[in-house]
C-alpha cells in the first residue's frame, strides 16, 4: 500500500532520518517504536507531507508522495492524528469534525460520517456544541481521531496516541482503533511511547533508533525476543520486576 | 432636543460607515495576522474605481459595488501573491505581523503615486442627483448618502459574518488561523484559503471606498485618514473580534458625534484619537467580549 525507500529527512542541518525503507501493507496495524527523539514522529510527518524528505521516495498506491503538499496527501487517502492532538481550540467539537472533512470527496459524506464518529465516540455527540479547547485530554484525543477519520482515509497515522491519557481512556480508544481496522479495513500506523500498548495492538512493528530502522518484524516475534526489547528499548517485557 | 436627536442619528450613520471601513482591516489582521497599513489606500482605490465608473459610464455608485468588488478582489489576489504570501515562510506570527506592516507601508507609496498619475492629485467625489439630499424622519434629517452607507455596511457585515460563521470556506479560514499545519492535515489548502481571504479583505476595502467617495471625497493620499479611523475601531472591537467591528464603529460614531456636539466640529479627529488613546490605556483588549464566529 505504502512503500518508502531510502528516505532521508532533516530538521535544519540535523539529519533526523537516515535511509529509511519501510512498507505498510493494506489492512494491517503497524507500529513504530523507539526511544524519545529516535525519529518515529518524523517518519509520520514525512509520510503526511509536513516534513519534506531530502532523499529517497515514498509511494502510496502508485503515486509519489514526497513532493506533494500535505493537503494533497489527505486527498489521496492518508490522514494523520498529530502529536498533541492539534485541535482547533476555538471551534466547536462539531466544527472540528466538519473541518476534518475538507476534501471534496469527504465533504460529500460529511453528515453520515459525523453520525459514524458519534457512534464510535458517543461523548463527542454530547459535547457537539462545546468548544474543543474545553474538552478533557481523553476527549480531545477522541476528537482528534474522529477528525482524522472524517477525511475518509485509507491509511490513518496516529502520532503519540496514549501520551498523557489515563489507562481507561487509552483502552477505550484502542478498542475503537481496532474496531475500525477490522470493520472498515482501515490501515493504521501507530507511533507509541508505551511499547506494551504498541505491541499489543499492532500486527507488525519497526524499531527505530537514531533515525534508522534497526529491527522490523511481526509483533509476536518482537515480543518474544527479550534481548531485542532490552537492547533497543530498555524494557523487559517477559521477566518483570523480580 | 431636536439638536440632540440629530446628533445621535448622525453618529449612527457615520458609525456604521466606520464599521464598514474596518471590516477588511479586521479580517486580514484577525484572521491572517497581516497588518495591512495600506488598507486606507485600498479604500481610496476602490473609491476611484467607483468614481471612474460614474464619470465615464454614469453608473450609480451603489450599483457599481458589485463591479468594484470584482476588481478589488482581483487586486487583492495579486497583492497577496506578490507581497504577502512570502511572509508565511517566516518562523513566527510576530515576524509576520511586523514584516507585513513594513511591506504594506511600501505599498502605500507605490499606490499613492500610481493613483496620482492616473487620477491627478485633485480631490474627487461623486456628485449624483441624490447627493446632499436628505429624508426627514420624526423631525430628524438623514442624508440619503448616509442612509445608503448605513444599509451597505449592515448588508456587507452580515454577509461577512455568514461566510465566516456558517460556510465550509469560513470554517477553513478559521481552522487555518488557529493552526495552519493542522488545517493542512485536514486537507485544507491553506495558501488558497489565505489567498481568497485576502481578496475578500481588499474587496471589503473597495466597498468602503464607494461609500466614502459618494458621501465624502477622496484624493490619492487621503487613505491615512481612513486608516486611522479603522485602527481606532479595530482596537475598540478587540483584535480578532470580527463580530464586534460594526458595533464598535457605532460606538465610535456616537462618541465622536457627542464629542463634536460638546467641543465643536474642528476637534472631530482629536475626539477620535483621544478615545483611541484612552482605550489603549484602560482596555487594550477592546470593549467587547470576545465571541467565537460560530453558531454551534
Amino acid at each position: 500500500m505504502l512503500e518508502a525507500s531510502n528516505v532521508s529527512a532533516f530538521y535544519g542541518d540535523i539529519q533526523a532520518l537516515w535511509n529509511i525503507s519501510l512498507a505498510i501493507h493494506g489492512g494491517e496495524i503497524v507500529t513504530f517504536i523507539g526511544s524519545n527523539g529516535a525519529g518515529k514522529s518524523t517518519i509520520m510527518k514525512t509520510i503526511a507531507g509536513l516534513v519534506k524528505p531530502k532523499g529517497g521516495n515514498i509511494v502510496f498506491e502508485g503515486i509519489r508522495l514526497d513532493r506533494l503538499p500535505a493537503h494533497k496527501i489527505v486527498e489521496l487517502g492518508i490522514s494523520m492524528v498529530p502529536e498533541g492532538r492539534r485541535l482547533f481550540p476555538e471551534m466547536t467539537v462539531l466544527e472540528n469534525l466538519e473541518v476534518g472533512a475538507s476534501t471534496r470527496a469527504a465533504s460529500r459524506l460529511r453528515y453520515s460520517n459525523v453520525n459514524w464518529i458519534h457512534e464510535l465516540f458517543p461523548i463527542l455527540k454530547e459535547r457537539s456544541k462545546q468548544v474543543a479547547g474545553t474538552l478533557s485530554g481523553g476527549e480531545q484525543q477522541m476528537l482528534a481521531i474522529g477528525r482524522a477519520l472524517m477525511a475518509q482515509p485509507k491509511l490513518l497515522l496516529i502520532d503519540e496516541m496514549s501520551l498523557g491519557l489515563s489507562p481507561i481512556v487509552v483502552e477505550r480508544i484502542l478498542q475503537v482503533i481496532q474496531e475500525v481496522n477490522r470493520t472498515k479495513k482501515l490501515t493504521i500506523a501507530l507511533v507509541e511511547q508505551d511499547v506494551g500498548i504498541a505491541l499489543s495492538v499492532a500486527d507488525r512493528g519497526y524499531i527505530i533508533e537514531h533515525g534508522r530502522i534497526v529491527v522490523e518484524g511481526d509483533t509476536k516475534l518482537l515480543q518474544g525476543d527479550g534481548r531485542l526489547m532490552e537492547a533497543y528499548l530498555g524494557v523487559d517485557l517477559k521477566g518483570k520486576a523480580e | 432636543m431636536e439638536m440632540f436627536t440629530q446628533t445621535i442619528a448622525y453618529g449612527i450613520l457615520v458609525g456604521a460607515m466606520y464599521g464598514l471601513i474596518t471590516l477588511g482591516l479586521g479580517l486580514l489582521m484577525g484572521v491572517m495576522k497581516f497588518l495591512n497599513v495600506a488598507h486606507g489606500t485600498f479604500i481610496v482605490l476602490g473609491g476611484y474605481v467607483s468614481y471612474w465608473l460614474f464619470t465615464r459610464y454614469g453608473l450609480n455608485p451603489y450599483l457599481s459595488i458589485p463591479l468594484v468588488i470584482v476588481v478589488m478582489f482581483l487586486i487583492g489576489l495579486v497583492v497577496y501573491k506578490v507581497t504577502l504570501s512570502p511572509l508565511l515562510k517566516l518562523p513566527s506570527v510576530g515576524n509576520r505581523l511586523n514584516s507585513s506592516m513594513l511591506i504594506t507601508f511600501g505599498i502605500i507609496y507605490v499606490m499613492d503615486n500610481l493613483m496620482t498619475i492616473f487620477w491627478k492629485p485633485d480631490v474627487r467625489s461623486i456628485v449624483a442627483p441624490f447627493t446632499g439630499r436628505s429624508l426627514e424622519f420624526l423631525g430628524t434629517k438623514l442624508s440619503i448618502t448616509g442612509l445608503c452607507g448605513f444599509a451597505v455596511a449592515i448588508v456587507v457585515a452580515v454577509a461577512l459574518y455568514f461566510v465566516l460563521g456558517r460556510t465550509q470556506f469560513g470554517k477553513h479560514v478559521r481552522a487555518a488561523t488557529q493552526d495552519a499545519e493542522a488545517a493542512s492535515l485536514c486537507g485544507i489548502n491553506v495558501h488558497r484559503t489565505y489567498l481568497i481571504s485576502s481578496g475578500i479583505a481588499i474587496a471589503l476595502a473597495g466597498v468602503a471606498g464607494v461609500i466614502i467617495v459618494s458621501s465624502y471625497s477622496i484624493s490619492p493620499n487621503s487613505g491615512l485618514r481612513w486608516l486611522l479611523v479603522a485602527f481606532v475601531v479595530m482596537i475598540l472591537a478587540g483584535e480578532g473580534n470580527i463580530h464586534a467591528i460594526v458595533p464598535a464603529g457605532l460606538v465610535l460614531g456616537l462618541l465622536e458625534a457627542v464629542g463634536v456636539f460638546i467641543v465643536g466640529a474642528p476637534y472631530r479627529q482629536v475626539v477620535a484619537l483621544v478615545i483611541f488613546i484612552v482605550i489603549l490605556i484602560f482596555k487594550p483588549q477592546g470593549l467587547f467580549r470576545k465571541r467565537r464566529l460560530t453558531y454551534g
